[in-house]
């Protein structure tokens, strides 16, 4: 696995001029581009949850206010995604339209693509994560969908940064993460029927034959996800969660929208499940969302022998 | 009259486990949380053998193994514990109230079986 996270941006930039820049930009810094169409924007939004940010042009529209335009679109649609301007002499944001202004979060010119680098580390990449959480998250996930779905072929993404609230599928799950270098929540996501569609046919056990079976599976999976976490990461050394602040978090089924009160980039893994006989697959994100405490700096493992929790299973006599 | 209490608040553990127990040749009930675990044992004067989750909703399972030596007064039955856990202060608080073995899951019958067979002899 590829240590180093990734993120999905969209590059709404049709100036052949600099196509081949944009793309050695993003091949280079970590970014996976996904050039949009004119005048797709909003459908491809609608089908991309996991973004990190949008790169965008001046001249993009017809005109300064078609741009604008378009730009408050996207930002009103998703108002938690950066937008870079790209603009032809000035690396701020004065002089355009106020609406332009307002949607997008910083600019950068192509004659200097080192100030990209920049915005890019502020706004998409703001967190750190430590290889060895990356490695270790994946590792559990891997063990724990193995034992849960034992004739379907499990893979997984390159981990990635989402600025992204959108809500994938109808089942989500959420669990607290409470230790002295981190306090958020792992969220696990999926679609039911894609799911179902593979459990049915006796991949996973007996109980997930309806949806309340197929929520109880996500609970199970979410629960044996954050034990492992836990043990690995957090061991005895968590904090007691009586005296800590609080946010609230917010939910809106009709946007399918959920936000954990911070600006702060979600860590994304993808999973994808599929049977080999059939070839139904089903797609499940685990998210990380360390809303009220991000301290990397003291990040420790605990377990550093993985064969530990590959022993899981076994009557340990006390 | 059944050998074996399987208590954890997940359904797919439940089934699993009574599942893979049954074939095995051994009797089982089932209970949903601690509470529920309490009041199964009480009422089942057969059972040699609790196995039960941590974490779980009204009272964690802990508590329950607890109660079941202290309140309950039952210092016979064979108490496993089957979770996500795997805190050193966890099964120190276990072993205090006379658990006998630790399992963190997920759960491998073939691993355990012959143990449970022999605890319920």
């Amino acid at each position: 696995m590829n240590d180093t996270p990734v993120s999905k941006i969209l590059v709404l930039d049709n100036n052949p001029l600099h196509a081949s820049l944009i793309k050695q930009f993003c091949d280079d810094h970590r970014l996976v581009a996904h050039k949009v169409r004119k005048g797709s924007e909003m459908s491809v939004l609608r089908t991309n949850i996991d973004l990190g940010g949008v790169l965008f042009s001046e001249d993009y529209g017809d005109s300064p206010e078609d741009t604008a335009r378009i730009a408050l679109e996207i930002h009103g649609a998703r108002p938690e995604l950066p937008i870079i301007i790209r603009r032809e002499t000035q690396e701020t944001l004065s002089g355009l339209p106020e609406g332009t202004q307002r949607a997008c979060c910083a600019a950068y010119v192509a004659t200097d693509m080192g100030a990209l680098s920049k915005v890019i580390e502020e706004y998409i990449f703001c967190l750190m994560y430590p290889n060895a959480l990356l490695r270790g998250v994946a590792e559990i996930a891997q063990v724990v969908l193995d034992a849960q779905f034992k004739n379907l072929v499990i893979t997984m993404d390159t981990p990635y940064i989402v600025h992204d609230r959108m809500i994938f599928g109808e089942l989500f799950s959420l669990i607290p993460l409470e230790s002295a270098w981190c306090r958020g929540y792992m969220m696990l996501q999926c679609e039911e029927d894609a799911l179902l569609e593979l459990v049915d046919r006796g991949d996973a056990p007996d109980s997930a034959e309806n949806f309340r079976g197929v929520n109880d599976l996500l609970s199970e999976i979410t629960n044996l996800m954050w034990g492992a976490f836990k043990n690995r990461y957090i061991g005895d050394h968590g904090i007691s969660s009586g005296a800590q602040a609080q946010i609230p978090l917010i939910v809106n089924h009709k946007h399918k929208y959920i936000s954990f009160g911070t600006v702060n980039p979600q860590l994304c893994f993808r999973f994808t499940l599929k049977d080999p006989m059939t070839g139904h697959s089903s797609t499940l994100y685990a998210r990380f969302i360390f809303n009220l405490n991000w301290s990397p700096e003291d990040f420790k493992e605990i377990t550093h022998d993985v064969a530990e929790f590959f022993d899981a299973g076994e009557l340990e006599l006390l | 009259m059944a050998q074996v209490l399987i208590v954890d608040d997940s359904s797919t553990v439940r089934d699993e486990v009574s599942t893979c127990l049954k074939n095995g040749g051994l009797t089982v009930v089932t209970a949903v949380d601690g509470k529920d675990g309490l009041v199964k044992l009480k009422a089942d004067p057969g059972i040699k053998l609790v196995v039960c989750d941590v974490n779980m909703p009204n009272m964690d399972g802990l508590t329950m193994v607890e109660k079941i030596r202290g309140e309950l007064g039952n210092k016979s039955v064979n108490l496993i514990m089957l979770t996500t856990e795997s805190s050193p202060n966890m099964k120190e608080r276990g072993k205090a109230a006379g658990v006998k073995g630790w399992i963190v899951k997920p759960f491998k019958g073939s691993a355990v079986m012959e143990t449970f067979k022999k605890l319920v002899a």
